[in-house]
């Protein structure tokens, strides 16, 4: 296997302290394989969001370290992380994606126009037929249907070239048929083109587009499962909920 | 109506935004601050100069003079006739007077240790006979001693202080003859240093009697203090049977009313009255900011009013719940602004005394009015602000709490597109009626400016969307393109920021255009008019100085180096019942220094009862050459004047000319305004230019000047003025920019989300400022650019509602260039705070804002 597109090492992440102290990260260490989509799964307050959050930079950690290649996050100020952003990672939200100002294009070529980069026309043409939106470049967000939103979304998210793409949620406001597509999107660039995507879910269906699921229950790595399917997920997760929530962590 | 319950929604959401409120907070306090320091300022100011006065003339209970006064057209005051001083002698031994002293007052302007004139920008500049009885005299000797010998005089102290003159020291008093003067003594005028900043020199009788008046034995006036148990009713009475014709005696209580009301009602009246309309500007631009605010609150509070409105909220409640909000800020507000406005008039009474203002002692005087008024302005100002926007708010439909709030896309309605074109072709259409008409008038040009100001106002949000995008058209990069998109989304938003600006740079321009249009006047009036090479001028605005010795004119005449140099003097008259300024000169050789254009008749043999008259005046009051017209002089005689000749320009020469024979009978203190001097052929005009300074040298100094600086100096009080009503105006741009500050907060608070996605994609924290500030230029751009154009409309209809066809109608580039430079670079750092705040977003908080 390739060296992991991003990794978090021992990671700790406290919110609030003494009696309202919650550990949302209880010494994760896990690493994201370059080429590979992969889906973190867990109950809600498993602290799954969190994990991404601070492996793509939006939070810090406690402790213990993320990485995005070799790069430290916590080595960075403000800004490089923020260049750090916009240059190696993509970013695809539950909702609120878009700019409403902008049109679908130019919120697709944001982050490169924000680095002042200009746009591989190529590229670009390859990324609007892949999501499917070449007679709404010039539409506005608030033309477009959630799912068609979500798809711009995914374009903005790889437009950029980034070394990772992290989704949290992404269908978690479509409805099924919707959100089947934007996975499929996902699923097909990671495949065709070899990127780096992280997806956080709490939908077996979603993870099981993915070629690997994490577990995570109470801020903990619990198990990993590769080749998934929605009922082999649904099952897992199952467990969780009938109280078997420490399974050794690792490599199955 | 479950009033309670409103109040305490009022009170919750004013407690939970409190920050939101600032921007309103700080306008409204601006603008009560601004009115009750006026107020108070103008009530203290009254209220010292009142007691100066009776303090200063309590010995005096009555007053002899002429009966006989002449006020030209356009003055405050008129000339008054002389008496005979040799009355006072006679008054003396009216049983129940104690003593009788005449008094003398004049013009004299006093030099400085540096040779420079004292005073003379506004308050006059007198000189008068020091009398020695001391009830009589309004001044008290403060150090030294009085006048005893020719050339010894007293100074007030504030003049001195300002002149740098002490005791025993030397300079020169212009009568305008100059006069070489020793200050013995310093003296006070009713405990204060001075009347103002008028001042005075005080000089032994028979010297006041040689400068001051134009024949010995002549008195302005007599003073005269009443014998034990006389009342001044009874004094005025008793004198009254011993007056000649053509004198009058009023009480010292009358005098000193009419002293105070010239001060109060002329000066300070004007000096409220201007300060009062520029808080009014301010008042109506932190309405526009307050409107806005409100209207921004309640858009962005839709879901909450909604969700009140499906659990029961009456939609009275709603609006009364909004309006209190706005009623308690502007309470708030409005009493901090009060105390704002008592600290500022006490903190200017405590800095006049330090900038040589000599403000009389006495308390702060804070009336009933200047606290009532100023508080329901507040108010007022604050409800009538948030009326719509409240109205709006109690429209809401419950259904709205369901609904996704949209981006507003209001203000762009063609019914307002209509209405405001309609409006604004109303108001070219009245304007062009009444300036382009054959006699200009200013009712239709006022009635037009305010139809273009409203037209302005409802056409803004369909200009907004339009103006930004050309202004922004040359903003490159994705952070500029956003922020022109911002400025786009809402065109009603971003029109009613901008047009609290739009406001306060169409005030500034409007002045700008206005002060340019009459500085070109006068250089095109010097240029066409003005014949000669140099004028020799005493520069004064106002009532000051003392102007030109009437010797000066034949002193520098008889120099080789000089053709011809002609005095212009200045008289009054009443021509045909009707108050006139007469130019006393000589009217053969003005023509060959003025300008005159066409002359019908002859100037040369005016002789003792011939007249001149100028064109637009002669049309006016009937006359032509060869008709007479009676002259009624201040010492009350009558003569019959003929005309002799009828001239074109009179922008330089005046209405009427006269010749010095025909005016000395008649003459007060003599004094030239202006001396027109042409050299002789083949002088240079250094040269020419040296030999005149030389002679003018002589006589007390007065400036000699060449075309250009003649023209630069007779606009000189305009950039004075200007500068004053720039400080003055500086207040209502700060309250717009505080407006343009708070529309942009909201802003920012509304797409928090928009800014965190931003940020998590990419933009950094400078860049994200950088994007808030091109916003606010943007918004700037357009208020300054509709300013501009406001200004430049409404000061060219003032130019040509002046009904004067020699205004010329300016355009200063470079100024205005400068206030939009400044429109510009306010709107940069009105988005200091909110850009600030904006990028110190934590961009998870933002994201996950629902």
């Amino acid at each position: 296997m390739t060296a992991p597109a991003a990794r978090v090492v021992d990671a700790v992440k406290v919110y609030g302290r003494g009696d309202t102290e919650v550990r949302a990260l209880d010494g994760v260490s896990v690493d994201f394989p370059a080429g590979r989509f992969t889906a973190v799964m867990g109950p809600s307050g498993s602290g799954k969001s969190t994990l991404m959050h601070c492996a793509a930079g939006l939070d810090t950690l406690t402790s213990g370290a993320a990485l995005v290649g070799d790069t430290d996050l916590s080595t960075l100020d403000d800004r490089r992380l923020t260049l750090l952003r916009r240059d190696r990672i993509g970013f695809v939200f539950q909702a609120f994606n878009l700019l409403p100002t902008l049109t679908v294009a130019e919120n697709i070529t944001l982050p490169l126009d924000l680095a002042g980069r200009t746009v591989d026309r190529r590229r670009f043409d390859r990324l609007v037929d892949t999501v499917g939106l070449r007679d709404r470049l010039h539409h506005r967000p608030s033309e477009l249907s959630g799912g068609q939103q979500q798809r711009v979304a995914v374009a903005r998210a790889f437009a950029g070239d980034p070394d990772v793409v992290f989704a949290d949620e992404p269908t978690g406001n479509l409805d099924s048929r919707s959100g089947e597509e934007v996975l499929r999107l996902l699923g097909r660039t990671v495949r065709d083109t070899g990127r780096t995507v992280v997806m956080v879910t709490h939908d077996p269906v979603a993870a099981a587009h993915a070629d690997e699921v994490i577990f995570l229950a109470d801020g903990r790595l619990v198990d990993r499962m590769t080749g998934p399917t929605a009922d082999l997920v649904l099952d897992r997760m199952k467990a969780f909920d009938t109280g078997i929530t420490t399974v050794p962590g690792g490599a199955p | 109506m479950n009033t309670p319950a409103t109040l305490r929604l009022a009170r919750s959401s004013l407690r939970a935004h409190r920050r939101r409120f600032l921007g309103t907070f700080a306008a409204v306090l601006l603008g009560v601050a601004f009115l009750t320091g006026t107020l108070v300022m103008g009530d203290t100011l009254r209220a010292s100069f009142d007691s100066m006065f009776t303090s200063a003339t309590r010995g005096t209970d009555a007053i002899v003079r002429s009966a006989t006064t002449v006020t030209a057209a356009g003055e405050a005051q008129g000339t008054r006739g002389p008496v005979d001083a040799a009355l006072a002698e006679r008054l003396a031994r009216v049983p129940g007077v104690a003593a009788a002293a005449p008094r003398i007052e004049g013009a004299g302007q006093l030099l400085a240790a540096d040779g420079t004139p004292v005073g003379g920008k506004g308050p006059p500049t007198l000189a008068g006979n020091w009398i020695e009885d001391a009830a009589l005299n309004p001044y008290r000797l403060a150090e030294g001693r009085e006048p005893s010998a020719s050339g010894e005089v007293v100074v007030n102290r504030g003049a001195a202080k300002t002149a740098g003159l002490g005791i025993g020291d030397t300079t020169v008093l212009r009568t305008p003859d100059p006069v070489k003067v020793t200050v013995v003594g310093l003296a006070t005028f009713g405990g204060a240093d001075g009347m103002g900043q008028v001042t005075w020199t005080g000089l032994t009788r028979a010297d006041a009697e040689k400068y001051l008046t134009a024949r010995p034995g002549e008195a302005t006036s007599i003073a005269v203090r009443a014998g034990p148990g006389v009342s001044q009713e009874e004094l005025v009475a008793a004198l009254r049977p011993a007056l000649p014709d053509g004198v009058e005696a009023i009480t010292g209580q009358q005098a000193a009313e009419e002293n105070t009301e010239m001060v109060s009602g002329r000066f300070l009246d004007l000096f409220t009255t201007f300060l009062l309309v520029f808080s009014g500007v301010a008042v109506l631009v932190s309405v526009f900011t307050i409107h806005n605010t409100f209207a921004v609150l309640v858009a962005q509070r839709t879901r909450e009013n909604a969700l009140l409105r499906a659990i029961g909220a009456a939609r009275r409640q709603i609006v009364a719940g909004t309006l209190a909000e706005a009623l308690t800020v502007g309470l708030l507000a409005s009493l901090a602004g009060l105390l704002a406005g008592i600290g500022v008039a006490a903190g200017l009474q405590a800095l006049f005394p330090a900038i040589g203002f000599p403000f009389p002692e006495g308390d702060l005087v804070v009336t009933g009015t200047s606290l009532l008024l100023p508080l329901g302005v507040g108010l007022a100002v604050c409800a009538g602000s948030a009326l719509l926007p409240a109205v709006r708010a109690g429209r809401t439909a419950p259904l709205a709490a369901l609904r996704e709030t949209d981006v507003d896309g209001s203000g762009t309605s063609r019914r307002r597109a209509l209405t405001g074109g309609a409006l604004l072709a109303a108001a070219v259409g009245t304007v062009l009626a009444g300036v382009l008409g054959s006699s200009p008038s200013l009712w239709p040009a006022a009635t037009g400016a305010v139809l273009a100001v409203a037209a302005f106002v409802v056409l803004g949000p369909v200009a907004a969307a339009l103006a930004v995008r050309v202004l922004g058209r040359p903003l490159r990069g994705v952070n500029r393109g956003l922020a022109r998109r911002n400025a786009l989304r809402s065109p009603g938003r971003t029109a009613a920021t901008a047009t609290a600006l739009m406001i306060g740079v169409a005030v500034v321009t409007l002045f700008t255009v206005f002060g340019a249009s009459l500085k070109a006047t006068m250089d095109r009036t010097v240029d066409r008019s003005f014949a000669g090479d140099v004028a020799v001028g005493a520069p004064s605005f106002g009532a000051g100085g003392s102007g030109l010795s009437p010797r000066l004119a034949p002193a520098v005449a008889a120099l080789p180096e000089v053709d011809t140099a002609v005095g212009l003097g200045r008289g009054v008259a009443e021509v045909d019942g009707r108050g006139r300024a007469l130019t006393v000169t000589d009217p053969a050789a003005l023509a060959r220094v003025l300008d005159l254009g066409e002359v019908r008749g002859s100037l040369t043999a005016l002789g003792t009862d011939g007249l001149a008259v100028a064109a637009d005046e002669a049309a006016a009051s009937g006359l032509a050459p060869g008709r007479t017209a009676e002259l009624t002089f201040t010492d009350g005689s009558r003569h019959t004047f003929t005309v002799r000749a009828v001239y074109e320009r009179s922008d330089l020469a005046g209405d009427y000319l006269v010749t010095r024979a025909a005016w000395a009978p008649h003459r007060t203190q003599d004094a030239d305004r202006l001396v027109a001097v042409s050299f002789a052929d083949g002088v240079r005009a250094e040269d020419g230019k040296a030999a005149v300074t030389a002679v003018a040298d002589r006589y007390g100094h007065p400036e000699v000047q060449t075309r250009a600086e003649y023209a630069e100096a007779s606009a000189g009080g305009i950039d004075m003025m200007l500068t004053l009503v720039y400080a003055l105006l500086a207040l209502a741009v700060l309250i717009a920019l505080l407006g343009i500050a708070n529309t942009l907060t909201l802003a920012v608070h509304e797409r928090t989300r928009e800014l965190g996605l931003l940020r998590a994609v990419g933009q950094t924290r400078s860049q994200l400022r950088a994007m808030v500030r091109w916003e606010s230029v943007l918004v700037a751009a357009f208020g300054t650019v509709g300013g501009l154009t406001l200004g430049g409309f409404l000061g060219w209809v003032l130019v040509r509602a002046s009904g004067d066809s020699a205004f010329v109608f300016a355009v200063p580039a470079v100024r205005l260039a400068a206030v939009a430079l400044v429109g510009l670079v306010a709107g940069a750092l009105a988005a200091w705070r909110p850009a600030r705040r904006a990028a110190r977003l934590e961009i998870l908080r933002a994201i996950a804002t629902e």
